[in-house]
């Protein structure tokens, strides 16, 4: 990806005229959007209960159901908070198996390494699983043609890795970080991961060349997402979503509403999200941007509240105190 | 090499029992065929020792999913889509001596063009060089251009200004403390890590192009660190290069053999393993 693609789609989008108007436009109706904070301090302890309970709560019902956990694990480096860790995927994998799920497969198309063995296929990652959860590279294997239902990247379709296609249930479980190109990058920009490399490449510049603020929002529009968990356990503030720092926040934010996930995530990391392009535009089709719409349950967000280093050109997107 | 050659043979019958009645090869068990896979197997059974007819359904496959215009995507369902794949197509058919099917993905290749764009001073990468893309119409990355640079060498396009310029762009995107990643040696100022994949398949490209200098760094880094490396992937291709530059490759090589033969079923990347059976044998079929 390359600072002159990112300026050059930028100055694009931010002719409001390029997504029908900013925040400001129509927005989705009120919807009230439960978002549940979870307090984990650590990585050491096992938080399957617990997962189970707000998930059933919220509604989810994953009984019989073939149910597909969307990681992030876009690069490996020994001693940054790039991915998302995983007890919190075994965590979330073994809720559903809880819960009922007829198969939980773990999927991901990680943007820069194509070995699987830097992905969902390390053994040391696979050791911690249940041995009823699969783990399958979605960058490498069959795929379906889906309209793309947004339009603004100018793709008549996407190609999903056929795992997500054929899922009853997508589950989001992204890390908290701050991106270099849009922002944050939180359970909406995961979805590039749902893509497979042999299609769109590592990284999938096809994507960044259409804009990628343009295809989050294709992607949102055209793949849906069930349930979305935010690992803000140690998230990654600064130059990420590589190359940040930790920060930790101890935190899974929990909602079926990715949107109203992503807004919280993005308030708990003292962004405003109506401030950041891609999720005030989301705003527009789905619910929960409006801090209004969030019914926050578990602990008080207050707890939580932080302030993300970011690089100089988001400071702008801050905002806050929200809680 | 005792414990090689008596294992090859069970490697080779394990690769092949993931073929599929259309003659191809998929990725993973349970998918259906793919051109990566059924390509990198024909070189794979082939140095291995694997009788011809075994490898003739699979070079028949292949040669069934050329287009017209000579470019390889990635299956009969999706036959436009990462034409890149073209580069490891004439490979094949250049080791085949199917000349047809050769200079017809040969003049795909060369007309196959990543976008550049003009130097940025805060970027530590001449984005105005040519190398090959992901997808056409976008920018180019040390994996596509490897594998092009490859394909034109072996069929003796190396001079062409196409692979110079492409072998210039590999060597603009060697990270300056050695190796390669996905195609971006540094981002804000900072280098980013290495990978064993790409550094391996890079360095392969660039044997006998350039000043030998100019790699010798990535080479050691990957000599270095050839026991630690892990995967069937990287393994591989840390065999593959350090033997192309005549390097002693042996504690990559007995590990590449274990993680062969201890790999379970969904771990098992029928492309990547049949890297590993090229990096086995010894044979260097990816230089002139």
């Amino acid at each position: 990806m390359k600072r002159r693609e990112f300026l050059k789609s930028s100055v694009v989008l931010a002719n409001a005229a390029a997504f029908g108007g900013r925040a400001g436009g129509a927005q989705q109706a009120s919807v009230p959007c439960p978002v549940t904070l979870l307090s984990m301090p650590d990585y050491g302890r096992d938080m399957e209960k617990e997962i189970a309970a707000i998930m059933a709560s919220d509604g989810l019902r994953l009984k019989g159901k073939k149910v597909l956990l969307k990681p992030n694990f876009v690069e490996a480096h020994p001693e940054r908070p790039i991915n998302t860790n995983p007890s919190v995927i075994a965590s979330v994998a073994h809720a559903c198996l809880r819960l009922g799920a007829a198969q939980v497969i773990v999927g991901e198309a990680s943007g820069h390494r194509r070995d699987p063995w830097f992905s969902v296929l390390n053994p040391a990652f696979r050791s911690i699983l249940d041995k009823k959860v699969r783990c399958v590279d979605l960058n490498h294997g069959d795929a379906v043609a889906v309209p793309n239902k947004g339009g603004l990247t100018g793709l008549p379709h996407f190609y999903l890795a056929r795992p997500v296609a054929e899922a009853d249930i997508l589950i989001s479980l992204p890390k908290m970080k701050t991106h270099h190109w849009v922002g944050v990058t939180l359970c909406l920009k995961n979805l590039f991961g749902v893509l497979p490399g042999i299609y769109y490449g590592w990284p999938k510049n096809l994507l960044h060349y259409r804009g990628i603020e343009r295809s989050i929002l294709d992607l949102a529009r055209t793949v849906k997402v069930h349930y979305s968990i935010v690992d803000g356990v140690v998230g990654m503030e600064g130059d990420g979503p590589i190359m940040g720092k930790a920060k930790p926040v101890g935190a899974l934010v929990l909602s079926p509403f990715p949107l109203a996930a992503d807004s919280t995530a993005a308030r708990m990391m003292g962004f405003d999200p109506r401030k950041i392009l891609y999720l005030a535009q989301a705003g527009r089709f789905l619910p929960g941007l409006r801090q209004q719409d969030v019914v926050i349950r578990g602990e008080r967000p207050a707890r939580f509240a932080s302030q993300f280093d970011c690089l100089d050109e988001f400071k702008g997107m801050r905002g806050g105190p929200f809680f | 090499m005792e414990r090689l050659i008596s294992e090859t043979g069970n490697l080779v019958e394990r690769l092949l029992s993931l073929s599929l009645p259309d003659g191809g090869l998929p990725y993973y068990r349970g998918n259906g065929s793919s051109a990566e896979p059924t390509l990198l197997a024909v070189i794979g059974l082939s140095v291995s020792g694997a009788p011809a007819e075994r490898v003739k359904p699979l070079l028949a496959w292949v040669q069934g999913l050329q287009n017209a215009n000579g470019s390889v995507g990635v299956d009969p369902g999706h036959r436009d889509q990462g034409v890149w794949l073209t580069a490891q197509a004439a490979i094949v058919f250049h080791h085949y001596g199917i000349a047809e099917n050769a200079k017809k993905a040969l003049a795909f290749l060369l007309s196959l063009r990543s976008v550049t764009s003009a130097k940025d001073p805060k970027l530590r990468q001449d984005d105005t060089l040519t190398g090959w893309p992901w997808v056409p119409g976008t920018f180019g990355w040390v994996e596509p251009t490897a594998w092009s640079i490859i394909a034109l060498s072996l069929s003796g396009l190396g001079g062409n200004p196409r692979a110079e310029e492409g072998t210039r762009f590999l060597l603009d995107r060697q990270i300056p403390s050695g190796g390669w990643n996905y195609g971006n040696p540094a981002l804000g100022g900072k280098e980013l890590l290495p990978f064993w994949d790409t550094t391996g398949l890079a360095l392969v490209a660039l044997r006998g192009y350039g000043d030998p200098k100019r790699v010798g760094v990535s080479l050691e880094l990957m000599g270095k660190n050839q026991g630690k490396i892990e995967s069937l992937s990287g393994l591989s291709w840390a065999v593959l290069c350090l033997d192309s530059y005549g390097r002693d490759s042996a504690r990559a090589k007995g590990k590449l053999l274990s993680v062969m033969g201890s790999l379970r079923d969904e771990e098992f990347h029928a492309g990547n393993f049949a890297l590993g059976l090229v990096a086995l044998s010894g044979k260097k079929v990816f230089i002139p």
